[in-house]
C-alpha cells in the first residue's frame, strides 16, 4: 500500500488529521475511565469530565477495602494462568501432531477442533453447568479452568499448527536421523523454535480468560468469582457508584493493555486463527 | 538432543520405529509416513479432553431439548416433550421471533458499520509510514480491554445526568435523551458502543492483509500511469476479498453471539428493543431455570451459526 503514499502536503496534514481524530476517539473514553477514577464521589457527577480538580485515591482504598478487589483479581488471575497453561500444553501438543502428520481425516479433525471455536457459549454452557452441578464444581475454580481449558482449545490448537506449519522441517528430521524419538524432536527442536508462537498464543488466551464473563457469569457464586462478573454487581446494588466503578475498569484494563504491546505483532492472526498473517 | 522424557514410554518406541527410515534422502518424508500411530500420540490428550467436555455435553444438551426440566423445582424431573419446545419457540413464542428480528437487525448493522469505519481506517493508516505500530497498539485497545468493562464505559458516558455526551450536549444547548433508557434510541446507543469496541478488528485484520499485498501489481499500475483511486480500487479491493471474507465472517459469528455488552448497557431493555437471542436463551436457562427450553433455543442458535459458517466458507473459498 506504500506504494499509493504519494499526496502532495496537504493531503499529508489532512490524513494526519484524520488519523488524530481517529486516535482520539479510540483513547477519550478509555482516558475518561482512568481520570475518573481518581476524583472525589461528588466530583465524579459533577462538573468537567476530565477536569481533575481534587485528585484521590479514596476510590482505590474503598475497591479493597470493603469490596475486597483483591480476592475477586486473585481469582482472575488463577483461572487465567492456569487454563492457559493447560491449553497450551494439551493444545501445542496436538497442534504439532495436526501439522506434521497427514492422515485419512486429518483435515476434517481440524476442521471440528475450529468449528468448536464457531459455536455460541450459551448453547455450550447449558451442559456444562448441569455436569459442573453434578460434579459439585459450581463456583469453584477448579471447575472454572476445566471450562476455560476446553473453550481455549481450539484457538491453541489452530494458532500453534500455523506456527508449527511455518518451521523448516530439516531440523526435525536430522534430529529424528540423530536418533531422537517424535517427541524428543518435538520438545528440542520443534517447541524452542516456534516459542515466539508459544507466547502470542499465550498472551492471547490469557487476554480472552481474562476478560471472560458469561461462563463465570453462570458458573460461580462469591467464592471463585472473577473480575468481569464482580464488577457487575456495583450496577446491581442501589445505582452504580461511579467511582469505585471507574476504578475497578481502570485495574481490569492494566494489564490488558501491557499485554496488547507484547501480542501485538501475532494479533491479526491469532484473532482470524491463522487465516490473515 | 536427547531428552530424558524420551526414554520411556510410547514416545520412545515411537520414536525408534521410525528411526528405520533414516537412510532416505528425501525432504518431506515426514509428512508423508504411512505410520500415523504417532500423530495420535500427540493429538489424544486434547482430542479425549474435547470429546469429554465438548461433544458430550452437546450431545446431552440435544436431548435435554426434547425435555421440559425447571431446575428450581428440585422434585422435578426430565419430562419427555419431543419436539415440543421447538414447536413452542417457532410457533407460539413472540419473544424467541423478536429477539431473532433484533440479533440480525443488530448483527448487520453493526458488521457493516465496523467493516466500513475498519475499512477506512486501515486505508488511510497504512498510508503512513511512521508511527505505524504505536497507531496500531492504540488502535486495538477497544477490543482488547475487557467487553465488561466497555459496556460500563459507554454506560457511564451515556448517563443522562452526568454523562459526558449530555454534557457536551448541554453545553451547546440540546437536552439530550436517556440515551439507553430511551426505545428509540435504545438500539442505536448499543451499536455505537459495539462499533467503537470492534472496528478495531476490522481495521487490524484489512491493515495487515493491505501490508502483506504483493508490490508489483501497485507497482506496475502506478508506472502505467493508474491514478491512486483506479489502483485502490481495481487492485487493492480485489486482492483484499478474502481477508474482508475472513473478517466479515468472523466478526458476523462473534456479532450473532453478542451477550456481554448488552448485558452490561440495557439487560435486552427498552422493552425487547436490545433483546437478542444469547441474552433472551439466558434468561430461559438462569433467570427461569428452564433447562430444556433453554437448550432448544440454544440449539437453534448453533444451527444457525453451522449453516453462516457453512456457507460462508464456502463463498471463501469459492473466491479464492
Amino acid at each position: 500500500m506504500d506504494v499509493l503514499a504519494r499526496g502532495g502536503p496537504i493531503e499529508r496534514v489532512v490524513r494526519r488529521a484524520i488519523i488524530v481524530l481517529m486516535l482520539a476517539g479510540f483513547v477519550l473514553p478509555i482516558a475518561l475511565i482512568v481520570v475518573t477514577a481518581f476524583k472525589t464521589r461528588v466530583d465524579a457527577l459533577e462538573g468537567s469530565p476530565f477536569a481533575l480538580a481534587r485528585p484521590t485515591l479514596e476510590n482505590y482504598g474503598h475497591l479493597f477495602g470493603e469490596y475486597d478487589f483483591g480476592h475477586f483479581a486473585r481469582n482472575s488471575f488463577i483461572a487465567s494462568v492456569a487454563s492457559t497453561a493447560i491449553a497450551l500444553a494439551l493444545g501445542a501438543l496436538a497442534a504439532y501432531g495436526l501439522a506434521r502428520f497427514r492422515f485419512r481425516g486429518s483435515g476434517a479433525l481440524a476442521f471440528w477442533v475450529l468449528s468448536l471455536r464457531m459455536t455460541p457459549a450459551i448453547a455450550t454452557i447449558i451442559p456444562l453447568f448441569v455436569m459442573l452441578r453434578a460434579a459439585r464444581l459450581i463456583d469453584s475454580l477448579p471447575g472454572l479452568v476445566i471450562v476455560y481449558t476446553v473453550a481455549n482449545l481450539p484457538l491453541v490448537v489452530w494458532m500453534m499448527k500455523g506456527f508449527f506449519e511455518d518451521l523448516p522441517i530439516d531440523m526435525e528430521e536430522s534430529a529424528l536421523i540423530d536418533g531422537n524419538s517424535r517427541f524428543g524432536a518435538f520438545l528440542d527442536i520443534a517447541l524452542p523454535l516456534a516459542a515466539p508462537g508459544l507466547s502470542a498464543t499465550a498472551i492471547l488466551t490469557f487476554i480472552f480468560t481474562w476478560n471472560e464473563f458469561l461462563f463465570a457469569l453462570i458458573l460461580t457464586g462469591r467464592n471463585a468469582q472473577t473480575l468481569p462478573v464482580a464488577v457487575t454487581l456495583f450496577v446491581r446494588e442501589t445505582g452504580i457508584d461511579w467511582g469505585y466503578m471507574t476504578a475497578a475498569a481502570s485495574l481490569m484494563m492494566l494489564p490488558m493493555v501491557i499485554a496488547t504491546l507484547f501480542v501485538r505483532r501475532g494479533l491479526a492472526r491469532g484473532l482470524t486463527m491463522g487465516a490473515v498473517k | 538432543m536427547s531428552h530424558p522424557m524420551t526414554d520411556a514410554g510410547d514416545a520412545s518406541d515411537i520414536g525408534r520405529r521410525d528411526r528405520v527410515v533414516s537412510g532416505l534422502p528425501g525432504t518431506r518424508w515426514l509428512r508423508r509416513q504411512i505410520d500415523t500411530r504417532p500423530a495420535w500420540f500427540f493429538l489424544s490428550p486434547a482430542i479425549v479432553v474435547l470429546l469429554l467436555l465438548s461433544i458430550f455435553p452437546f450431545i446431552y444438551s440435544f436431548w435435554l431439548s426434547f425435555h421440559q426440566w425447571n431446575l428450581s423445582d428440585r422434585t422435578a424431573g426430565w419430562t419427555f416433550v419431543g419436539f415440543g419446545n421447538y414447536v413452542r419457540i417457532l410457533t407460539g413464542d413472540p419473544y424467541f421471533w423478536s429477539a431473532a428480528r433484533v440479533t440480525l437487525a443488530f448483527l448487520l448493522v453493526t458488521i457493516t458499520l465496523e467493516f466500513l469505519l475498519g475499512l477506512g481506517i486501515a486505508t488511510v493508516v497504512s498510508q503512513e509510514s511512521r508511527a505505524l505500530g504505536a497507531i496500531q497498539t492504540i488502535v486495538v485497545l477497544p477490543m482488547m480491554i475487557t467487553p465488561v468493562v466497555v459496556g460500563l464505559i459507554w454506560r457511564f458516558m451515556y448517563n443522562p445526568d452526568h454523562g459526558i455526551i449530555n454534557y457536551v450536549l448541554g453545553k451547546v444547548g440540546i437536552a439530550g435523551p436517556a440515551w439507553l433508557g430511551d426505545a428509540r434510541t435504545g438500539f442505536w446507543a448499543v451499536v455505537v458502543a459495539d462499533v467503537w469496541e470492534w472496528t478495531p478488528f476490522m481495521a487490524l485484520i484489512l491493515l495487515a492483509a493491505m501490508q502483506s499485498l504483493p508490490r508489483e501489481p501497485l507497482e506496475a499500475a502506478v508506472v502505467d500511469g493508474a491514478s491512486r483511486w483506479q489502483a485502490y480500487r481495481s487492485i487493492v479491493l480485489p486482492l483484499l476479498r478474502p481477508a474482508i471474507g475472513v473478517a466479515l465472517l468472523l466478526r458476523g459469528i462473534d456479532a450473532f453471539k453478542t451477550f456481554d455488552l448488552i448485558y452490561v448497557l440495557t439487560q435486552g431493555g427498552p422493552g425487547t428493543s436490545t433483546q437478542v437471542l444469547s441474552l433472551y436463551t439466558y434468561k430461559w436457562g438462569f433467570k427461569f431455570f428452564e433447562l430444556g427450553y433453554a437448550a432448544a433455543l440454544a440449539y437453534l442458535m448453533v444451527l444457525a451459526v453451522d449453516l453462516a459458517a457453512t456457507f460462508g466458507l464456502r463463498a471463501l473459498e469459492r473466491r479464492t
